[in-house]
């Protein structure tokens, strides 16, 4: 079991952090106005790269932002071949990048295609001019479907990200956002529920009482919209935030939510490898010259079945019983004796060879894994 | 730490024991510490640290080491003088330890604040001192501070002690101003020990510690005779017999001495190894010639608030028994048994002397063992007389038996004495009535400040009602109670169920004119408290079968993160972790998680 894809990781993620501009939800490891580094970065990143002492062949790759797409040609392809070199695919694997609808030209798509990209995740958020406003996003709304057209010709398969729960989003407005992007003849949709994460602008002005957030009676409105209208048009709800036609799930996510191992490469990225969970520096500066570790944990048997339960979960498909011992040496039902229980409430269904949240769990998926821990 | 030193027996004729008595904060433990600066116990360093410090000071003092006497020494008009200082402790829960000390001394200093006037502390305990025989030497403290208004107090002194204003001295702990002449008043007023050396043994046990290595220190006053070391000792009432290890004083260093006489102050240690053998007012004679007489000791103190101390996680179980074993060896009055809740699992039903000691019990407990625990809202012990004549005391709501078998329910009633300014008497009288009290008497200090006396259900003041005096008073009024005995009222059962099970630990006797509103305010804290669950949470408060209060816990709706991706698995560990050690504080009664606070829901009164 020295290979199991728990231990030794079989995806790989790559963090590119540069943006335009910083949105007004967004908490992630990026930079603004650093464009100018970009060739410094690039040489970072080569430096982390040869830690891996020698290729690490690899099934998904998958490079997130920040905002991959705004790096130029030069770098995108200087990026690409180096990758190419470390994380060689394996037949048939799946090799994503994220990309905002203004960024993309078709130059880029040639180039990304041309190095077997065969995965775009456009961050769209909204084709709501106002919700694209209090979210902070500058693009206009007609870009997305542009940059998809672009796309379809080369690129099989491509995502896009949408955020509900915007103050003042009505469930027309929600309703209207889905249907576009269902109207697209895209293959993937992500819907996220807008979170006000700590530090951000949008934290700050609800805090301050500037913007009033949804109820949670509307929160809840809109996700039930969207696996309701997403499903009807033959999408799987496979997990949480996910829609898929089928077969056309991302391959690279459903490694996280295995709680399989991968590498993690760039400013900020997580890593999990032989059971050791690692993040890198957030500072950029520190990681442009080299000092990148920022912290590492190593599991012990029992929470690493405890964190497989909780990831697990999240997906459509829940938890395999057999697959879970295999994976962790436990029994699952020794490590959530509450399960039954939460089974009565209706938040979750055994299977006896599975066991998943019921719809109603989903809605609640962070209590249930709480109450089971 | 021990010291030795040469030591030479004191004649009773030079000996003084006193205690020192006032209302808290009135300055006694820094009057206490010029004592001890004026005869050379400590040094002006030591003075100033522990000034310093009197904040925490007062409140370990409090705590910890409350009644630790002092032996220092005096020279006057060419005699050299022992002064034993028997310290006791403010609280009014503390009232009983307040007479042990008083049992060991033939006269009290009695301190009042010059600024602030007399407390119903002072009123409570100047009458102690009395009630002892004892001699009082009235004393005005901090007479240097500008707000001082010493005539005025005076005169608060005599009309409600009958202390003649002559009679008071004038003192500053701060300054020492004055000191010397209140040392000296202690001499000359306060009559020597009586006794006689040359009968057997009689020495009263007063109080007592624990120490791992000698084994139960304990505290006596002479009374006959004499001790010292290698003496076979008899405790009269225990009926134990050892052999005396160590003898000696407390300088307050406990110094180790040949001999004990009569009409003074010690300990002695016996490789005693149970606290419960040197039971506090027992007496301690000679094995070989006895007293014919044990002396009268005092009333073993009742417990008179109770409640349930339960380990959130079961398996504690003996932990806890063994955290609380350690506790009694030090606590003789705090008393404990084994119970079962249905809703709690196995835990144990404490006795207290008051919410303080209890308050202070629980501090121990989290300080020197690292469980989680759940205690449960306090109650008072009740008495029901039965259809067959018998006449049960009830310490937990769990054990009122069915309606149909109680003759007469009773509660304890105490009588309150409250000094406040006269402007709050309205408020006062309200919030007595509103608590059921029966009104005694009114009596005014001065023009300004007047003593109310209310008779009150226990179960009415313990848990907010000093609380609530402060607030009616804004800080100025005081109180002190007495216990006066049983009485008859329509008491009830209030039960309260979550999600239709009953849960034991959050039943309570009430008065049946109060339970709907009783029940409404457990209810509305309830909700409060406990967090939305998966499920809407009925809650509702009976009595009987018949409910009094619903209220309704709406279930969650939505809950989930939106992103999991790798780094977000990182971040949410730590919110894993941080949740399970937070369930960990939490008791399941059926599929519903209630925190700590949740017990405490049945004090809620409006």
């Amino acid at each position: 079991m020295t290979d199991a894809p728990w231990l030794v990781p079989q995806a790989a993620y790559v963090h590119i952090p540069f943006c335009a501009h910083r949105c007004g939800y967004c908490d992630f490891a990026i930079v603004v106005g650093k464009d100018h580094l970009m060739v410094r970065y690039l040489d970072a990143l080569e430096a982390e790269l040869e830690t891996l002492i020698q290729p690490r062949p690899v099934q998904t790759l998958f490079i997130g932002g920040g905002t991959p797409s705004h790096l130029p040609e030069a770098q995108l392809e200087r990026l690409l071949r180096v990758l190419k070199r470390w994380f060689p695919l394996e037949s048939d694997a799946e090799y994503s990048i994220e990309a905002n609808p203004e960024s993309l030209t078709a130059d880029k798509i040639v180039l990304l295609a041309q190095h077997g990209v065969n995965r775009v995740s456009l961050g769209a958020q909204s084709f709501d001019p106002r919700s694209l406003a209090v979210l902070q996003r500058s693009h206009d709304p007609t870009t997305i479907a542009t940059a998809v057209k672009c796309l379809s010709g080369s690129i099989s398969q491509i995502s896009i990200d949408l955020i509900f729960g915007v103050p003042g989003q009505t469930v027309a407005h929600w309703t209207d956002d889905l249907d576009r992007a269902l109207n697209l003849g895209i293959s993937h949709i992500s819907t996220y529920g807008l979170t006000y994460e700590k530090g951000t602008s949008l934290w700050k002005q609800r805090r301050s009482g500037r913007l009033i957030p949804l109820t949670e009676d509307d929160e809840l409105t809109l996700y039930q919209t969207a696996i309701e209208r997403l499903t009807k048009a033959s999408f799987t709800h496979y997990e949480i935030s996910n829609f898929a036609l089928e077969g056309r799930q991302s391959r690279h996510n459903q490694i996280y939510w295995a709680n399989y191992a991968y590498y993690g490469i760039g400013l900020g990225a997580a890593r999990y490898v032989g059971g050791v969970r690692e993040v890198n520096t957030r500072d950029f500066d520190a990681y442009l010259a080299g000092r990148r570790s920022w912290q590492s944990e190593k599991l012990s048997p029992l929470d690493r079945a405890r964190e497989t339960m909780a990831v697990q979960l999240r997906r459509a498909e829940g938890i395999h019983r057999v697959f879970y011992r295999r994976q962790t040496g436990h029994d699952l039902d020794a490590v959530a004796p509450r399960l039954a229980a939460l089974v009565d409430q209706g938040v979750l269904i055994d299977t006896s060879e599975r066991v998943f949240l019921s719809a109603n769990g989903k809605y609640v998926a962070d209590a249930v894994i709480e109450k089971l821990l | 730490m021990t010291r030795r030193t040469a030591f030479a027996m004191t004649d009773p004729k030079l000996i003084r024991n006193f205690s020192i008595v006032a209302h808290i904060d009135h300055g006694k433990s820094t009057l206490a510490d010029q004592f001890l600066l004026k005869t050379g116990a400590i040094s002006e360093r030591d003075f100033r640290a522990q000034t310093l410090d009197s904040m925490d000071l007062e409140r370990e003092r409090g705590i910890t080491i409350r009644m630790h006497p002092v032996t220092i020494y005096y020279t006057y008009k060419g005699q050299k003088y022992e002064l034993n200082l028997v310290d006791t402790p403010g609280h009014v829960d503390f009232s009983y330890e307040v007479s042990r000390s008083l049992a060991a001394c033939e006269g009290a200093v009695l301190l009042v604040d010059s600024t602030q006037g007399v407390q119903a502390q002072t009123v409570a305990n100047a009458y102690l001192a009395i009630e002892n025989d004892l001699t009082i030497v009235p004393v005005l403290n901090k007479v240097d501070m500008t707000i001082s208004r010493p005539d005025e107090v005076a005169g608060e002194m005599k009309s409600v002690l009958g202390i003649e204003p002559h009679e008071i001295l004038k003192a500053s702990g701060k300054t020492g101003a004055g000191v010397d002449e209140l040392i000296q008043a202690v001499i000359d007023r306060i009559p020597p020990p009586p006794g006689d050396p040359n009968s057997p043994l009689k020495a009263l046990i007063y109080n007592s510690h624990f120490d791992t290595y000698k084994g139960v220190v304990v505290y006596v006053r002479l009374m006959e005779g004499s001790i010292r070391k290698g003496q076979r000792i008899r405790l009269m009432r225990g009926g134990t017999e050892h052999e005396v290890l160590e003898v000696g004083q407390f300088r307050p260093a406990p110094t180790v001495c040949d001999e004990l006489g009569t009409g003074q102050v010690g300990y002695f240690t016996a490789q005693i190894k149970n606290i419960a053998d040197a039971n506090i007012g027992d007496t301690v004679t000679d094995a070989h010639h006895p007293a014919a007489e044990p002396l009268a000791g005092y009333k073993v103190p009742k417990p008179m608030v109770f409640s349930g101390l339960y380990p959130t996680n079961n398996n504690d179980f003996e932990a806890l028994r063994e955290a609380l074993g350690k506790l009694k060896l030090n606590d003789s009055s705090f008393v404990y048994q084994p119970e079962v809740s249905e809703g709690l699992g196995f835990g144990f039903r404490c006795g207290f002397l008051g919410m303080l000691h209890r308050e202070v019990i629980q501090q121990r407990l989290e300080r020197d063992s690292d469980l989680d625990l759940v205690q449960t809202a306090p109650n008072v012990t009740y008495e029901i007389l039965n259809r067959k004549g018998e006449t049960i005391a009830i310490d937990n709501p769990q054990k009122v038996p069915d309606a149909g078998q109680i003759e007469e329910f009773r509660e304890p009633i105490v009588r309150v004495n409250f000094l406040v300014p006269s402007e709050n008497i309205g408020d006062l009288m309200t919030m007595c009535h509103d608590r059921r009290g029966v009104f005694v008497r009114t009596e005014y200090l001065s023009q300004t400040r007047a003593i109310l006396v209310f008779e009150l259900p226990l179960a009415e003041i313990i848990y907010d009602l000093y609380d609530k005096l402060k607030s009616v008073t804004h800080g100025y009024g005081t109180m002190d109670y007495e216990v006066l005995g049983y009485r008859a009222a329509d008491l009830v059962r209030l039960d309260v169920l979550v999600h239709h099970k009953r849960v034991d630990a959050l039943s309570t006797i009430i008065h049946r004119s109060t339970a709907e509103r009783r029940g409404r305010a457990m209810l509305k804290k309830l909700r409060e408290e406990i967090d939305r669950h998966l499920f809407e949470i009925a809650l509702q408060a009976a009595i009987g079968s018949r409910v009094v209060a619903r209220e309704n816990i709406a279930a969650m709706k939505k809950n989930v993160t939106a992103k999991c991706y790798g780094g977000d698995i990182t971040r949410k560990r730590k919110l894993w972790a941080k949740q399970a050690a937070g369930k960990k504080r939490m008791k399941m009664v059926g599929q519903v998680e209630l925190p700590q606070e949740a017990f405490l829901a049945v004090l809620e009164t409006e």
